[in-house]
């Protein structure tokens, strides 16, 4: 890349930063109607029970209310991406203390609370099951009666309260482990935590006949889109999202929520309808936190430090429904191989039902726990094996030619790089004083391949616009679309407008999921702005008389080589096309080819046994452990990236400083505690502590580049979720050895802490 | 819901409007965000304090100080002389919330909304601060140790403003701190909270105070801590006795934030915290404010 577009990429601000900033920007709460009614759920009074009666009269009587509904007021369609095991409204069973039994729509949010509160439901209770392993013991009571009718993928591996198992084996485990020096067994318990995107879900829904329009707070407009279409059995094109500025979502409001009970609401009341979630809900409602897991790891290796085998077992909590959390199995099975090279691997992850709410995508779901789990593990085979931790990982590091868990070998990467980069930029090894030490933690994650596309027009001003259907959740990937458009069209990205988050709109996108947007719709904004290009050239062509290869176009023009005066302006190129054949691209872009493995040893594939484009991380930490009271503070981060070549280091950097602070909050302070009664005890961010900008340490980021050429444009690799994933393993093993004890449970608390401490 | 609301301009306006039944509300921040989490509505009528002059501003009085309701935490902290004197309230008033809680959140509504785990409470307690409560029959004078009678629950009748605390005159050679549990640096709340003040006289403790925070269902002083100290050098022997006393003392309760053996363990380990600082800060060294994070080892 010049040296001119790179300061251009670094000092580009955001179409979105100034209405955010400056508080201009209208978010899905703060749209209003005239006529608009409120909407109020009744959740269900219980974890786990049997609905047998339930009654809306006195409700439905309430002056000021519009519509009571319930299961029966909706079409009896059970949905789910991958097994379709629930039903908008709770029909016969309640199965957690969120799930919605009735919705009303009242004129004022106090009404609707009212009447909310005035359906009577009769339960029987029935025995609640909060505990992953339990959920999966002889005899615990099977949370869905019909499982085994539910609709499902194919390739799923399900019995009973085990919602999706997956298996990873290859060599032979048992011999690795019996030809090893040391084999360590280790256990790790991570509890449940949660997104927590500071704007609480909103959603409006105004009907026009039989076309609905829904503004919702989703970071997955086209999802939300097709599960209104199947839950209320209408078209997908009389559907349409839109999403106003976006107040975080972390993966929490992937996946389709609360946009067909809403549009049901705004249907029987015949008013557009508002929905806005208060902080408790947030928590306890929406069928995405992140899962707890329990993470058995057995490790054998030879007193050179060389790995030979790891075998693993996982259960994770999938919560009482099955959102998109059935591959976490899979991905988790990954995550507890590691970055490493290890040739006799046995993995078996089961995700278990849970009278909890339930599990789904959170920034790189399932990895930082299984990270954590792994990464203290490693530490503690290195004490083990009398070896300095770094030193172990050094000689087990996945390089270029080394194979994954599933054989998919690997092409030019920078695991090592990074985990040189991360130990050489936090001092690793130099003195510190008692209470402080320096943790390390390497990660892995993939990118992920999806259909995607965009339109780029150019206007007759010579400014353009870029119509895409990607979904901008505030990590500026959608803002720096401009930036790909301007490369391909010697542009400045200032030029550019970008129109988005409307299904009506912009073309198919997976939204802002997976760390996916510039890797899919990225490609997408280039091929619409290649062809644009092509069009501005043939027009050059005519202008300038000049055979196509002699053509180059830079600095807002095109221009002969070797002529620079014999030029013409962009902005006059597209003056004369507003008077014929306008300036209209089109981008999809084919995906890139899945990598070859061998996953014939592996059970319930639901696609995470092949990486595209695989990000490897190494995050370095120096924490300071108050032995008395357990409270640790992190004092600086070295953050070390191979998310391949770095289209936007302003917004990258960002990302990674963001992903570190996530996992600051999840490995210290950030857990739900869940009862006896299966509710959360600690609803409410005062006692759900996320970090401070004040908590937040320097944390200091550098990009190891190795292009993949079959992964994002340009080389570049997904960047959003990776940050996410080392940083509680680093600051555990930082813990451990101040204290010379290892924390086993996640978050670690300083209760936690101190107790370790006490042993 | 509020139906009425009125911000007089004149104290007996304020009063009159008190005695008839209106909660005042100054910050708001208790209030509102009760209302907001649905811990308890909001009353038929308020009664905005903000606009009484008389109820602002921190004034030398009696050889002490007089803190008005309407003095604000960050105003607390700003002030050099309740830094100087009083230092375990600019402890305790520089970490209540976060910087916008601070802004507006008052002294008078800290101290009314009685919470066993309010900053302000253990610093005022050992000052032995008076809480100036009028009403439209007149002011009266209620040490502050005897308005917080249970967790939300004050000695003032429905009919009472408070306007002012005052604290009295401190002896030379004193020194205060006040030392927080803190799980993060921001919107804490205390779990375990210590307050210590000491006097020397010629290198030995002459008068010692202790109260613990949010061990108990109001903020309470300990006398077996005081008394470990009296007559002592406050060398770590003192220091270690006046911890476990606080310890025994307390009363803690298991919840989301921490167990009752955590907490009763924390006791010790701030109480001792809150000692050296007040020690140090009677002897002259400096201790900066707020002490928590520094005492932590954290900052």
């Amino acid at each position: 890349m010049a040296t001119a577009e790179r300061e251009q990429r670094t000092t580009f601000i955001r179409q979105d930063g100034k209405d955010k900033v400056t508080g201009l920007g209208r978010y899905a709460a703060d749209l209003t109607f005239t006529g608009m009614l409120h909407a109020k759920f009744r959740y269900s009074d219980h974890a786990h029970a049997r609905i047998l009666r339930l009654d809306t009269a006195a409700a439905r009587a309430l002056p000021g209310v519009f519509a009571v509904i319930t299961a029966d007021d909706v079409p009896d369609v059970r949905y789910g991406p991958y097994v379709q095991d629930r039903r908008l409204f709770a029909r016969d069973v309640v199965r957690f203390e969120g799930e919605v039994v009735a919705a009303v729509a009242a004129l004022t949010p106090e009404i609707a609370e009212r009447a909310a509160a005035l359906i009577e439901v009769d339960y029987e209770p029935l025995p609640i099951v909060t505990d992953p392993e339990q959920s999966l013991a002889d005899g615990a009571p099977l949370i869905h009666d019909g499982w085994a009718g539910y609709g499902a993928l194919e390739d799923m591996v399900r019995d009973g309260n085990d919602a999706s198992r997956s298996t990873i084996v290859k060599g032979d485990v048992e011999r690795g482990l019996a030809e090893s020096d040391v084999v360590l067994r280790e256990r790790y318990v991570a509890d449940m935590s949660h997104a927590a995107p500071i704007e609480p879900r909103a959603v409006v829904a105004q009907w026009n006949g039989d076309k609905v329009t829904i503004w919702s707070s989703t970071q997955v407009p086209f999802n939300a889109r097709a599960g209104v279409a199947t839950t209320l059995e209408m078209p997908e094109a009389d559907v349409r999202i839109i999403v106003p500025h976006l107040g975080g979502g972390f993966g929490g409001k992937c996946e389709f929520h609360f946009e067909a009970h809403v549009a049901a609401l705004a249907r029987a009341a015949r008013r557009p309808v508002r929905l806005v979630f208060s902080r408790r809900e947030e928590f306890v409602a929406p069928d995405h936190r992140r899962e707890g897991q329990v993470i058995e790891l057995e490790t054998g290796a030879r007193s050179d430090g060389t790995l030979l085998a790891r075998r693993a077992r996982l259960v994770l909590d999938n919560g009482a429904y099955s959102a998109d959390a059935s591959f976490f199995s899979q991905l988790g099975a990954m995550m507890a191989v590691g970055p490493y090279r290890i040739p006799h691997v046995s993995v078996d992850a089961s995700l278990a039902y849970t009278n909890t709410s339930p599990s789904g995508s959170v920034r790189a779901p399932s990895a930082p726990q299984s990270c954590w789990a792994v990464e203290q593990h490693m530490d503690e085979l290195a004490a083990r094996l009398g070896i300095d931790p770094v030193e172990l990982r050094r000689r087990n590091i996945v390089r270029e030619g080394d194979e994954g868990p599933t054989r998919q070998v690997f092409k030019p990467i920078g695991a090592a790089e990074a985990l040189e980069q991360a130990v050489k930029a936090i001092g690793y090894g130099r003195e510190l004083p008692e209470d402080e030490a320096i943790g390390v933690a390497c990660g892995y994650w993939p990118s992920f391949a999806n259909p995607s596309g965009a339109h780029v027009k150019l206007h007759g001003d010579g400014s353009g616009t870029i119509v895409t259907g990607a979904q901008e959740c505030g990590t500026g990937a959608v803002m720096a679309l401009p930036l790909l458009a301007a490369e391909v069209l010697g542009m400045r990205p200032e030029q550019f407008t970008v129109v988005y988050q409307d299904t009506d709109a912009g073309p198919w996108d997976a939204g802002a999921s997976g760390s996916q947007t510039t890797t899919n719709n990225g490609r997408a904004v280039m091929e619409a702005a290649r062809d644009v290009r092509e069009q501005l050239l043939d027009l050059a062509e005519e202008e300038l008389e000049a055979a196509r290869g002699d053509l180059e176009i830079a600095d807002g023009e095109v221009r002969v080589k070797g002529s620079p005066t014999k030029n013409i302006s962009i902005e006059d190129l597209a003056a004369k096309a507003a008077g014929d054949r306008l300036l209209i691209g089109r981008g999809s872009g084919p995906l890139p080819p899945t990598p070859v493995v061998d996953a014939s040893g592996c059970t319930g594939r639901l696609g995470m046994e092949s990486w595209v484009g695989p990000t490897f991380i190494t995050h370095a930490v120096r924490c300071k452990v108050d032995r008395r009271t357990g409270v640790v503070r992190v004092l600086e981060v070295a953050a070390a990236h191979d998310s391949g070549r770095v289209l936007n280091p302003r917004g990258a950097t960002g990302q990674v400083e963001g992903g570190v602070v996530m996992g600051i909050g999840m490995a210290l302070s950030e857990g739900t505690l869940i009862g006896d009664d299966g509710r959360q005890r600690n609803p409410h961010l005062l006692d759900y502590k996320l970090q401070t900008a004040s908590d937040c340490p320097p944390i200091e980021v550098h990009w190891v580049e190795v292009p993949d050429d079959e992964a994002g444009p340009n080389g570049s690799k997904g960047v959003a979720e990776p940050p996410c994933v080392p940083t509680p393993g680093a600051i555990g093993n930082a813990i451990a050895k101040v204290l010379g004890r290892r924390v086993h449970e996640l978050p670690m608390t300083p209760a936690r802490v101190w107790e370790a401490s006490q042993q | 819901m509020s139906t009425a609301y009125a911000e007089p301009v004149e104290l007996a306006e304020a009063l009159a409007a008190v005695s008839s039944g209106a909660r005042p509300v100054a910050g708001g921040t208790d209030l509102v965000v009760g209302a907001r989490q649905g811990k308890a509505g909001l009353p038929d009528s308020l009664v905005a304090i903000h606009r009484l002059p008389e109820l602002r501003g921190i004034a030398e009085h009696a050889g002490g100080l007089r803190l008005a309701a309407l003095v604000s935490h960050e105003e607390i902290v700003a002030d050099p002389r309740v830094r100087e004197r009083y230092t375990a309230i600019a402890d305790a008033s520089a970490i209540v919330g976060s910087h916008a809680t601070r802004h507006v959140g008052t002294i008078g509504g800290n101290v009314m909304n009685a919470s066993p785990a309010m900053e302000t409470g253990g610093p005022l307690i050992c000052f032995d601060a008076e809480a100036v409560l009028a009403s439209i029959s007149g002011e009266r004078r209620v040490a502050v140790a005897d308005l917080l009678t249970a967790p939300g629950r004050t000695s003032a009748r429905p009919d009472e403003l408070l306007v002012a605390v005052e604290l009295p005159a401190l002896p030379a050679e004193s020194g205060s701190c006040y030392v927080r549990l803190e799980y993060r640096r921001q919107m804490e709340i205390a779990v375990v909270g210590a307050t210590a003040m000491v006097v020397l006289e010629e290198g030995r403790v002459a008068d010692a105070r202790v109260a613990i925070t949010a061990l108990a269902p109001t903020i309470r002083r300990v006398p077996e801590a005081e008394a470990a100290l009296a007559g002592t050098d406050g060398g770590e022997e003192a220091v270690v006795a006046a911890a476990a006393a606080a310890a025994a003392a307390s009363e803690p309760i298991s919840d989301v934030r921490g167990s009752a053996d955590y907490r009763r363990a924390m006791a010790a380990v701030i109480t001792a915290r809150a000692l050296a600082g007040a020690l140090a800060r009677a002897r002259g060294e400096v201790v900066p404010i707020p002490a928590s994070p520094a005492l932590h080892g954290t900052g």
